[in-house]
């Protein structure tokens, strides 16, 4: 359901843009058609591999066992522990976040759980294969992944001093 | 969504077979045989049917986002988009680059196109990926709608007012280092 708005909602600007170009610069048309096409035929297949390939992944990643390793004196181990299992999470916002109630719930400590829930939001491995890789290149997904690694930990770090 | 000057920041490459696409499909071809090895046959159809479903109705998705990606840049001035969250814009534009990412509502199929679009039009790798862990860490749509719901708010805010310098922060991080490099 959520897809199919976001679908119509998305076809609803692309259109309109377009009709904004035919009146404000028609010429450039044919041109934009072209790069749309062949944008388009090289997503395809590196969308399909990378949603096939994560789910693969996913199905082989023990997340069940997550909520073990989130005990509340794990300490920074625990909040390494978290970093990694968080960049490991597979599937969209309500499995990180629900494996991150559940943990909590577990009696799991709010260190972990930030250095978790920070590490899926930037580094998410799934999201990063299927989209981010194919969409932006490898260069950025390397530049923004190596900036933003230190952060989940970082934050982790501070819960466990404050 | 190259442009025809070469889109500054922005590496997409071009090639229809590439160094990214062997990647994956070097971890999805070792997924796979994890998956049958580990967990059947049946398994490994059932994932396989399920994802590329999921891939198929994903396109008309994806063909719109490129058509936005496509048009961006021809419709918004390139000086402005430059001034606005360009290499120079300083750190104001990455400021101005992660509020965009909190407020993008959409997914990663709508929330990438438009960054490469802006990147096409004018804004650098920094900014570029100051949107994205703008929309990452602190995105308006996923923290009230889904974390909300899961997690106590007292937390919630937490983790936002601390993340919420990062995307500036990362963002001028990357634009310093490339910055050194052409150096």
């Amino acid at each position: 359901m959520n897809i199919l708005i976001g679908t119509i909602l998305l076809w609803a600007l692309a259109l309109l843009m377009l009709r904004r170009l035919k009146t404000q610069a028609p010429e450039s048309l044919p041109a934009v058609y072209a790069r749309g096409k062949s944008t388009f035929l090289f997503m395809v297949p590196r969308i399909f591999i990378g949603l096939i390939g994560a789910g693969f992944l996913a199905e082989l990643l023990p997340v069940d066992q997550i909520d073990r390793y989130f005990g509340a004196n794990s300490g920074l181990a625990g909040v390494l522990l978290a970093t990694l299992f968080g960049a490991a999470t597979p599937g969209g916002p309500f499995v990180a976040f629900a494996i991150g109630a559940a943990a909590l719930k577990a009696g799991a400590g709010w260190a972990p759980l930030i250095a978790y829930v920070t590490s899926w939001s930037v580094m998410n491995l799934n999201r990063s294969i299927a989209y981010e890789l194919p969409f932006m290149g490898r260069r950025f997904l390397l530049f923004r992944s190596a900036a933003s690694l230190p952060l989940p930990i970082l934050l982790g770090a501070w819960l466990l001093l404050f | 969504m190259q442009p025809d000057p070469p889109s500054p920041g922005s590496s997409t490459p071009r090639k229809l077979i590439d160094g990214s696409l062997i990647f994956i499909t070097a971890l999805a071809v070792a997924g796979g045989a994890g998956v049958w090895w580990l967990k059947g046959g049946d398994k490994f159809r059932e994932i396989l049917l399920i994802e590329t479903g999921f891939a198929v109705m994903l396109l008309p998705k994806i063909l719109a986002g490129i058509l936005i990606a496509s048009c961006l840049p021809l419709l918004m001035s390139q000086r402005r988009i430059q001034a606005l969250i360009g290499p120079e814009s300083g750190l104001r534009g990455l400021m101005i680059a992660t509020l965009a990412g909190v407020v993008i509502p959409g997914g990663p199929s709508v929330t990438y196109p438009l960054t490469l679009g802006l990147m096409s039009a004018g804004a650098d790798l920094g900014a570029g990926v100051a949107l994205v862990s703008g929309w990452v860490l602190v995105g308006l749509n996923r923290t009230l709608i889904w974390e909300l719901s899961f997690l106590p708010p007292e937390f919630v805010a937490l983790r936002v007012a601390l993340s919420l310098p990062a995307p500036v922060l990362i963002g001028w991080a990357v634009r310093r280092y490339i910055n050194g490099a052409a150096r």
